[in-house]
């Protein structure tokens, strides 16, 4: 608040006391006092009624240069009206008695709202974890009584247990920090159970791996970094190329950290899209056109890497490759930025 | 012959996994009783548990606690569940191994064989096949054959393991490769043609003809 846009407030108080102030003179004018009585009235008027005005001023600009400050420094800003003090000028109290309700009404929605997502999400837990138990019902009858359809059964279920799992890491990516555990994991073991689980989409593909000196340990939660490294290799399956299509897997040793790779030799990504694939939503003019891309994958991969303190970036040749590089950083940063 | 209990409400599931385990040579022994889980682990003595940790009355979490009391029959947890604090509080309370749904049967089958073996090391295990004059030795990765013997690789070692499993049905290309990346060995079509014909080169070292056949279209039989 500038003293200019008091001033501006106060206008019709300065207008009136110049009123009273110009009717007095003329009434002790004309009552016959000297011009020096009068002036003297005047300027003591003048004086006493700017220092009013200083004061009240002052008052003002004091208390809301603290809330201004409060609110600057406040993390939900939306708080502010449970720790404003009562203004000590009464042609405010209305207003904070008015924000105190609004605000309180405010967080009643928010917490309602907070309390429905919580229910959903659990709602959404428990019913992938229901799901889940007729989907191992699937599996096991079709592998113990194997026909000749039983393989594209098992490969489309392959497929809907991916869905599952993808839901179930969206509905937990939020509170990422209630369920993980950093520690010591073999980067090679993670790869290994990815592979693992999607092995009928590679041998059905007909996709080669290529897996070179991943025998190393990081510091990472192995449940999150498998659904990292299962979206990246089951995009390199959908965006594969039609010939000798390979997934390469390997690491490289820099200066703070470790970087595992994962590349395929696909249709890429072309160099105006490069920068939007970690977007949610965003599918690319080839996942709109071939492939039924969501926009999630990548999105979640982004998401979570941000939480678990590791970096992912991309890099890509249209028509010959994509990277993605996954960055463990090393030493104390990874104890102050992981954990 | 190892006795395996399965603790688990979904009828159907719990049926399969029963035909899984009978056909891999295990006896299964299921119960529908979930009241009184306890008492039935006492009277028929399992040689192992698999523990569903949602069922109906206690959760498998408490049923274990209840078993540890008596005894240290191993016991796998196999859960849809699959947060961390599950897995530690499984662990923690006895369990000895945490499997979730939907589960590679391989990896479940491996499971419950390396803690067979590791509790019970004096029933005698399956280290070497016999087929035909042929041993096929798992623990040394030899075959051997009229005093000859012969060593064999990873990989040729699990792919002569799977066919001999299966001894007496055709293999199909596919299943063997399936088997293979069970075990983290990433091969391709390529690699398994040649694994292949390096074991029929060692049979015929050792003076084997013929032991592997190929079905044209349908895949191997031993």
């Amino acid at each position: 608040m500038s003293l200019g846009d008091y001033l501006r407030g106060r206008i019709n108080i300065i207008f009136l006391n110049l009123v009273s102030l110009i009717t007095l003179s003329i009434f002790l004018f004309s009552v016959g006092n000297t011009l020096d009585t009068i002036l003297t009235v005047i300027i003591t008027w003048i004086i006493v009624f700017i220092m009013f005005l200083i004061y009240e001023y002052r008052k003002r600009k004091l208390y809301f240069d603290d809330i201004l400050r409060t609110v600057e420094r406040l993390d939900k800003k939306y708080l502010i009206s449970e720790i404003i003090d009562l203004p000590s000028f009464s042609d405010a109290v209305p207003y904070y008695t008015l924000m105190k309700k609004a605000s309180k009404s405010m967080l009643e929605e928010i917490n309602k709202i907070k309390t429905q997502r919580k229910d959903y999400n659990e709602y959404i837990e428990q019913w992938i974890h229901e799901v889940k138990t007729p989907i191992s019902s699937i599996k096991l009858i079709e592998e113990n009584n194997k026909t000749k359809t039983s393989r594209a059964v098992l490969e489309e279920l392959e497929n809907i247990d991916r869905f599952v799992e993808q839901a179930l890491f969206y509905a937990r990516s939020e509170e990422v920090e209630k369920d993980y555990l950093v520690k010591e994991i073999s980067l090679e073991h993670c790869v290994n159970q990815v592979l693992i689980r999607n092995k009928r989409m590679f041998i059905s593909n007909n996709i080669d791996i290529e897996i070179a000196n991943i025998n190393i340990n990081v510091y990472c939660d192995s449940k999150w970094l498998e659904f990292i490294i299962n979206q990246i290799i089951v995009n390199s399956v959908k965006y594969r190329r039609s010939e000798f299509p390979i997934v390469k897997i390997y690491i490289k040793h820099i200066n703070n950290g470790i970087q595992l790779i994962i590349e395929d030799n696909g249709i890429g990504i072309p160099d105006n899209e490069i920068n939007r694939v970690f977007k949610k939503g965003f599918t690319g003019n080839k996942g709109r056109l071939n492939h039924k891309s969501t926009g999630i994958g990548l999105y979640l991969c982004k998401k979570l890497c941000v939480k678990l303190g590791l970096l992912i970036t991309a890099e890509s040749k249209e028509n010959l490759y994509t990277k993605i590089v996954i960055t463990f950083p090393k030493g104390n940063f990874c104890n102050l930025g992981a954990v | 012959m190892f006795n395996i209990m399965i603790v688990e409400d979904n009828q159907q599931l719990q049926n399969e996994i029963a035909s899984l385990l009978v056909r891999n040579g295990y006896s299964a022994l299921k119960t529908n009783e979930f009241n009184n889980i306890p008492k039935i682990v006492k009277e028929s003595r399992p040689h192992l548990i698999l523990l569903d940790i949602n069922l109906p009355y206690d959760d498998g979490l408490k049923i274990c606690t209840e078993i540890r009391s008596f005894s240290t029959v191993p016991i796998i947890f196999v859960t849809s569940k699959n947060t961390n604090v599950d897995e530690l509080m499984s662990i923690t309370l006895g369990g000895d191994d945490f499997i979730t749904k939907p589960y590679n049967t391989q990896i479940l089958l491996a499971r419950i064989n390396s803690l067979l073996k590791r509790v019970y090391p004096n029933e005698k295990s399956v280290d070497v096949i016999e087929y035909n004059s042929i041993k096929l030795n798992i623990l040394s990765s030899k075959i051997e054959h009229n005093d000859q013997e012969i060593e064999l690789t990873k990989n040729e070692l699990k792919i002569l393991h799977y066919l001999l499993i299966n001894k007496g049905k055709i293999v199909s290309r596919v299943d063997i490769m399936e088997y293979l990346w069970d075990s983290s060995l990433f091969v391709n079509d390529n690699t398994l043609t040649v694994n292949i014909t390096r074991i029929r080169n060692k049979f015929e070292s050792i003076g084997v003809k013929d032991f592997i056949k190929t079905k044209r279209g349908q895949g191997y039989i031993v």
